[in-house]
């Protein structure tokens, strides 16, 4: 068998030190966020995690994108107040910082909170029609794709939402974000995307990633169909405390190959690791990286 | 000059006014004392009468901010305070260390000096200890920073006073009253020179507009860690001075403007630019000045 990659799908946490920040206010120096970085993709590394990505360890994922996007400003949610355009690079500064510290051996995630879960994760107050605002932003991540992927060895495109509903312009909206883009490209979907299988199947990138741990019905869900697609495995829970044992990765996995046989590429966690306390995060991924030495050498 | 539609809170801290639309309280200023961390007690005190006597002759309120950098003259400032600021006067304790925040509060709880205790400063520094100590011994009045390591515009200060940015549980509004702070005032976190140091006045009108809350900032800062000035020394503590002309201006409440040796220079920049307000606010917005505004004291 080839071996099969692991990954991670996004965010890792990582202790902030806030008096550190505010000790750069009271000190009117500036304080870099690069240590919180390091340690996020250091964890990545000596877990043996071969896509590795920067951690997303600034804002929750959809702040980061937010935060910087003209036309958008963040209260308790993100709230729109204005046409949405790209005003410069949101996170290729901070994939550079990771491409300089990566090992030669290990690749880079570029991470792109997807369109259609910034529209439902914003509050309106300006356009009052959900699809145009869903492909401003589309075409804001666009523009950021296009400088991301000259530095990264895979984009990852996020979509949460896709799987409460999906928009009847929904490969459209992802198309208009990898359309050109040269490199790997993936769509994350988390939650249960039983009732969507035919759509993501038929969706312009090359690898499917979904939470197949937190959800083994998706196994069903995907026998009932041709895969037509690449899959990222998700193998051990993101949304709980629990360090899954190597074995118990290995039997899911295998579970996997039944349904996918050669079509999964890559393992990760179910979803991003943010939520979880650091030392259990890290727990998982060994286990995760020791799970597919076992089964793929 | 402008008025706000959000309803103005005008707060009374131990005697003095504070908040509202602009033209109607006259601005409180907040001058320093023992910023080098080794107290000049003689000296503080000079300074304290000076200031006061310039507040009576401008009409505008002082307080005294008491910088604390180190334990060993935490109980001698306490006692200061108690000997040398009026009873009926507030002050504030301005310090950094998160630990001398906590015995200082546990001093001025034992002299009973809370009531009058503006405390300097609510961030998102603060720490589980730091809450109970404050919840314990809880000052009348704080003062929050709302500086945004994330975003420093004028947006990102109003997201961390509402939601903590990502880097505390709550928002420190929120985090300020759980801990039993009655009267908030908010410190709009001026940043050095080039790092967006123009959003902290900016961030002015937009805070007030946003939560009806006094706010302030100690632009001065900027001033004094401009290298650029180094070019101009004779100019240097006039533009010092001259720069918190900006927080009335942009409808402010409160400077906080650095070292009350610089007193006799900001009392009367302050106090002019306080009837420059006034006077068109009543003009266009019919807000008579209260009868301590320095305007009153001008005609």
């Amino acid at each position: 068998m080839q071996r099969v990659k692991t990954t991670v799908i996004g965010s890792y946490p990582v202790n902030v030190e806030n008096m550190e920040l505010m000790n750069g206010y009271f000190n009117q120096t500036e304080s870099s966020w690069n240590k919180y970085i390091k340690s996020a993709v250091d964890d990545m590394v000596n877990a043996g995690i071969d896509f590795v990505s920067d951690g997303q360890t600034r804002d929750p994922f959809v702040n980061i994108f937010t935060r910087k996007l003209n036309g958008c400003r963040i209260r308790d949610r993100t709230e729109v107040i204005d046409k949405v355009e790209y005003a410069g690079s949101i996170t290729v500064e901070d994939q550079k910082y990771v491409r300089g510290i990566l090992p030669k051996n290990r690749q880079l995630v570029g991470l792109i909170a997807g369109p259609f879960t910034l529209t439902r994760s914003s509050v309106d107050l300006f356009y009052n029609d959900e699809k145009e605002l869903a492909f401003d932003f589309a075409k804001a991540l666009k523009q950021e794709a296009q400088i991301l992927q000259k530095h990264v060895d895979l984009i990852s495109i996020d979509e949460p939402f896709f799987s409460m509903e999906m928009p009847e312009y929904g490969k459209e909206l992802i198309q208009t974000v990898v359309k050109g883009i040269s490199c790997s490209t993936r769509l994350h979907v988390c939650g249960d995307v039983s009732k969507i299988v035919p759509s993501l199947l038929d969706m312009p990138v090359d690898i499917l990633s979904h939470e197949f741990k937190a959800s083994p019905k998706l196994f069903d869900a995907f026998k009932q169909h041709k895969i037509t697609k690449n899959i990222c495995l998700g193998s051990v829970r993101s949304d709980n405390s629990r360090v899954e044992p190597v074995d118990e990765i290995v039997e899911h996995i295998k579970k996997g190959i039944d349904v996918f046989v050669d079509r999964i590429v890559q393992l990760a966690p179910d979803c991003g690791q943010r939520m979880l306390p650091k030392d259990v995060a890290f727990q998982k991924l060994k286990n995760l990286v020791k799970a597919g030495e076992k089964l793929y050498g | 000059m402008f008025s706000f539609t959000k309803e103005q809170e005008v707060l009374d801290i131990s005697g003095i006014k504070i908040g509202g639309q602009p033209g109607l309280y006259p601005t409180v200023l907040f001058g320093g004392l023992f910023f080098k961390g080794e107290p000049d007690f003689d000296d503080g005190k000079k300074q304290i009468q000076n200031m006061f006597y310039l507040s009576k002759k401008t009409g505008n309120p002082a307080i005294p901010d008491f910088f604390v950098r180190t334990e060993e003259y935490v109980e001698d400032i306490v006692n200061f305070i108690e000997k040398n600021v009026p009873s009926s006067r507030p002050f504030s304790i301005d310090i950094i260390d998160p630990s001398l925040k906590i015995k200082i509060l546990e001093h001025l709880g034992k002299k009973n000096l809370l009531s009058r205790t503006i405390y300097n400063s609510i961030h998102v520094g603060i720490k589980d200890e730091e809450r109970k100590a404050l919840q314990k011994y809880t000052p009348e009045m704080a003062i929050i920073v709302a500086f945004n390591p994330k975003d420093k515009s004028p947006d990102g200060k109003i997201e961390v006073l509402q939601n903590g940015a990502n880097l505390t549980d709550v928002g420190l509004l929120e985090i300020a009253k759980n801990v039993g702070i009655k009267k908030i005032l908010v410190d709009t976190a001026a940043m050095a020179p080039g790092d967006n140091s123009g959003a902290s006045i900016a961030a002015i009108p937009v805070i007030k507009e946003e939560f009806g809350l006094p706010v302030g900032c100690a632009i001065h800062n900027v001033v004094e860690k401009s290298k650029w000035l180094d070019g101009f020394e004779v100019a240097r503590k006039s533009v010092d001075a001259s720069s918190n002309v900006n927080i009335p201006l942009f409808g402010g409440d409160f400077a906080i403007y650095g070292p009350m040796i610089n007193s006799d220079l900001v009392f009367p920049v302050i106090a002019w630019q306080d009837i420059l307000v006034s006077e068109y606010t009543e003009n266009y917005f019919g807000i008579s000045p209260v009868d301590s505004h320095p305007r009153r004291k001008f005609f």
